[in-house]
């Protein structure tokens, strides 16, 4: 009888020296090509993660980078330009042994995607790598470039795409500009890339508490049970920034507070927040949940959608212009930076539940909380007296700055008497846990190497939040709004407050 | 941080002060400090090993935020009493507006209170954690002090290189992991180098023989890893070194990809992340139990 001879994956199955060594996800070899490298995100976010990743050895020893973008520059100076960022950036000490060995698997290509022979030259410089770096012919390709230029690189990548070995498509949000042109760009990708090998990033996902959200529902006993329309009044999630739209006056005017924080973020955690509990934690299992969640999900109409400018104001004591009067910004801009809404999710647990939503720019400060506001005790025993300072029961989510989760219960004044007042029990993130924090870049990067979507947006969610979104917007084509309607520094316009009044409710006070 | 409890307290004094020490610890108008802990961790520290148990402390309490129960056992002291040290430790993580806390008790087990620690211990144990036995230098297998600490704990944490003669104890160690969760510091050290032997495979399926340059206690840990899990006899030949130098199997040389230098207080930190038993640990502990060298 022959004797067959065992393939070097199944060798590698059987290592039984493997066993019990711990668990460390490291990738396989692999090169990740970022086009658009010459951008803030690849400075300020890519490379200080890639960094991180380098210094804990969790990135292949075969491993490279070819940042490719059209400004003209050198592999040097694309490197020192890199350096700079992990330096400023990274959370991690600098060591020059970690950099150097990250850095000699770097290179930089001048090219413009849309040019057949300069997309040679990048492909080249991978297939170059491959047998200097040993990567294999696995390749993630990063689109760190701007909405319009993405199907334009598709276009001219896809037909070219590495054969050898896999490939992955990381796609930075917004992912299309509304249903139709998601629908588009699905359509575009998917003529060249399988859907799991496309990871659109939403990088509110990679935090912690995100991902601590699914732990506190699914690994507590004690929660479940309450986390519906019985004994939940209604959910508020807040993305709150203090600062105005910087240097992103032309990506902003496009987008507004809808596309850039509502359509992707917010609903990613209306999502998170009201999922059924998935059969277990893989890419697809929790996808379908969050799926189910978003196609259930509605505004019951126009006058539940309040959108906002800021004007001119005070934020943290410095005087700051309105939104019109950042530089790039049209002076009769209709832009909103600001959006409230109450959405229902239509399904068994959470039927007649509102869920408030809201966003804004130059609030007065920055916060990400998603509060789970409880019904009233039925009868409290006590005289009214007793109950002045005793508000409901809140479970509130720290998503950022401090990640945490606090449960505002109602107890007894130490004294003589009977008076009840709330008290905040807090479990800030980093107290128990006295690890740093990965940044979020970090833990998406890692897993796209490693090939689990579970924390990226499959083409169904994405085409489910455009329709709501799509939903929203439709009635503000007929209306010209009356902006600025909000003074910089405050917490919105009077109609997001009525919104929420209308329904005997207001937003949590900060 | 203070020291208020010194000769002659009760476990009822030490929680008193622990008591005093939070509330003074909060400036009039701030927010309470938050007392943080996921586990209780008891540090069984005789004399010549107080002063590294001491330093380890510094930086593991910040890591993790516990109640740590310091014993210096002093069992030859003439009196039968405890004395005592509580320290409240604060600490102040980056981009946080407030501060966690953690406690520190130190016990001097003096006389005859040193036999019967666990009557000490168990009523300042945090309820519902997990309780972390740390036993600093060579355990006493048949010492009832151990029995009765064992006897509350749920996860053993040594350092065989603090034994003088790791392949004497090690198989008495062997009798021990059935009744008890076992971390080993030195274990946890021959990591990297486990991992960079596993890449030989399958060119070391049949491998006879292991040499290491490296402290006994790693020498013996990897000795029976590598028999064990190859399910088949290898020699060891060693060459002593403060660390582990060099780890050949059958001539191949394994080379880490980058041995990261740890603290006492990293190492310590690294077995207090581990709820669990450690099944290929306890493998290797049997099999060189099995024949030692």
């Amino acid at each position: 009888m022959p004797c067959r001879r065992r393939s070097p994956v199944t060798e590698l199955a059987e290592n039984p020296l493997l066993k019990g060594l711990r668990a460390r996800r490291t990738p396989e070899p692999c090169a990740v090509a970022i086009f658009g490298a010459s951008g803030d995100l690849t400075q300020r976010k890519l490379f200080p993660a890639l960094y991180a990743l380098a210094f804990r050895n969790l990135l292949p020893e075969q491993f490279a980078v070819v940042g490719v973008a059209r400004t003209p520059m050198s592999t040097e100076e694309f490197r020192e330009r890199m350096r700079e960022g992990v330096q400023e950036h990274g959370r991690d000490e600098f060591r020059s042994d970690v950099w150097e060995e990250l850095a000699a698997g770097t290179r930089y290509v001048c090219a413009d995607l849309v040019d057949e022979q300069e997309d040679r030259e990048v492909i080249e410089c991978l297939n170059e790598l491959d047998e200097a770096r040993g990567t294999a012919g696995n390749r993630v390709y990063y689109l760190a470039v701007p909405p319009s230029a993405i199907e334009p690189i598709v276009l001219q990548l896809g037909p070219k795409r590495a054969s050898g070995g896999w490939t992955r498509l990381i796609v930075e949000k917004p992912f299309g500009h509304d249903l139709d042109s998601a629908r588009r760009l699905n359509e575009v990708i998917r003529s060249y890339f399988e859907e799991s090998e496309i990871f659109r990033i939403d990088h509110y996902l990679g935090k912690e508490t995100v991902q601590n959200m699914l732990v506190l529902r699914f690994a507590n006993g004690i929660f479940e049970p309450i986390w519906n329309r019985q004994f939940v009044d209604h959910v508020q999630i807040t993305v709150a920034e203090s600062l105005g739209i910087e240097d992103r006056a032309g990506f902003y005017e496009q987008a507004g507070a809808i596309r850039d924080i509502v359509q992707n973020h917010l609903l990613q955690l209306v999502a998170l927040t009201a999922m059924e509990p998935p059969i277990d934690f893989s890419a697809e299992s929790v996808r379908n949940e969050k799926v189910k969640v978003l196609r259930a999900t509605h505004t019951p109409g126009p006058k539940h959608v309040v959108r906002g400018q800021y004007g001119p104001g005070h934020v943290e004591g410095e005087e700051v212009g309105g939104y019109r009067e950042e530089q790039g910004v049209e002076p009769d801009s209709a832009t909103e930076t600001y959006v409230a809404a109450k959405l229902f999710v239509d399904n068994w647990r959470w039927a007649d539940t509102p869920f408030y939503l809201r966003t804004g720019k130059r609030l007065p400060r920055r916060e990400t909380t998603i509060a789970i506001q409880f019904k009233r005790a039925p009868h409290p025993p006590f005289e009214v007296d007793s109950e002045e300072g005793l508000r409901p029961n809140v479970l509130l989510i720290h998503i950022q700055p401090d990640e945490g989760v606090s449960l505002a219960v109602g107890a007894k004044v130490p004294g003589q008497g009977l008076t009840i007042r709330t008290v905040h029990m807090d479990f800030l993130y980093g107290g128990s846990f006295r690890v740093g924090l990965p940044e979020a870049y970090e833990r998406l990067i890692l897993d796209c190497l490693l090939g689990d979507a579970t924390l990226f947006t499959r083409a169904d969610e994405v085409e489910e939040q455009w329709a709501l979104v799509d939903a929203m917007v439709a009635p503000w084509k007929r209306d010209r709004p009356h902006f600025p309607n909000y003074a910089a520094g405050t917490w919105g316009p009077p109609a997001a407050d009525e919104l929420l009044h209308r329904d005997g409710r207001s937003w949590r006070r900060h | 941080m203070a020291q208020a409890l010194t000769r002659d307290v009760t476990v009822r004094d030490v929680e008193r002060e622990l008591a005093r020490l939070r509330d003074a610890s909060t400036e009039p108008g701030q927010a309470p400090r938050l007392r943080t802990s996921v586990m209780t961790h008891v540090a069984w520290v005789p004399e010549r090993w107080e002063e590294a148990a001491t330093g380890t402390l510094a930086g593991l309490a910040e890591r993790h935020p516990s109640r740590t129960i310091l014993l210096f056992p002093r069992p030859d002291d003439p009196e039968n009493r405890l004395d005592g040290d509580v320290d409240f430790r604060c600490f102040v993580r980056g981009g946080q507006e407030r501060e966690v806390c953690s406690e520190v008790i130190s016990l001097r087990l003096c006389g005859r209170r040193a036999a019967a620690p666990a009557s000490v211990v168990l009523p300042l144990l945090v309820s519902d954690l997990p309780v972390f036995l740390r036993w600093r230098g060579p355990l006493p297998f048949d010492a009832p002090e151990l029995g009765e600490l064992l006897g509350i704990a749920d996860r053993l944490v040594v350092d065989s290189r603090e034994w003088p003669e790791p392949g004497r104890a090690l198989p008495r160690l062997a009798e021990l992991l059935g009744g008890i969760a076992v971390s080993d510091i030195s274990w946890a050290r021959t990591l990297p180098w486990r991992a960079a032997v596993a890449t030989l495979w399958p060119d070391v399926r049949s491998a006879s023989h292991l040499r290491v340059a490296g402290p006994e206690a790693e020498a013996l840990l990897l000795y029976g890893w590598l028999r064990a899990r190859l399910g088949r006899d290898v020699d060891l030949e060693r060459e002593p070194a403060g660390e582990v130098e060099l780890v050949e199997v059958d001539g191949r040389e394994a080379g880490p990809r980058r041995v990261e230098p740890k603290t006492p207080s990293d190492l310590l930190s690294d077995q207090l992340e581990d709820f669990g038993r450690d099944p290929i640990y306890e493998e290797a502990v049997r099999r060189f139990a099995s024949s030692p060298t």
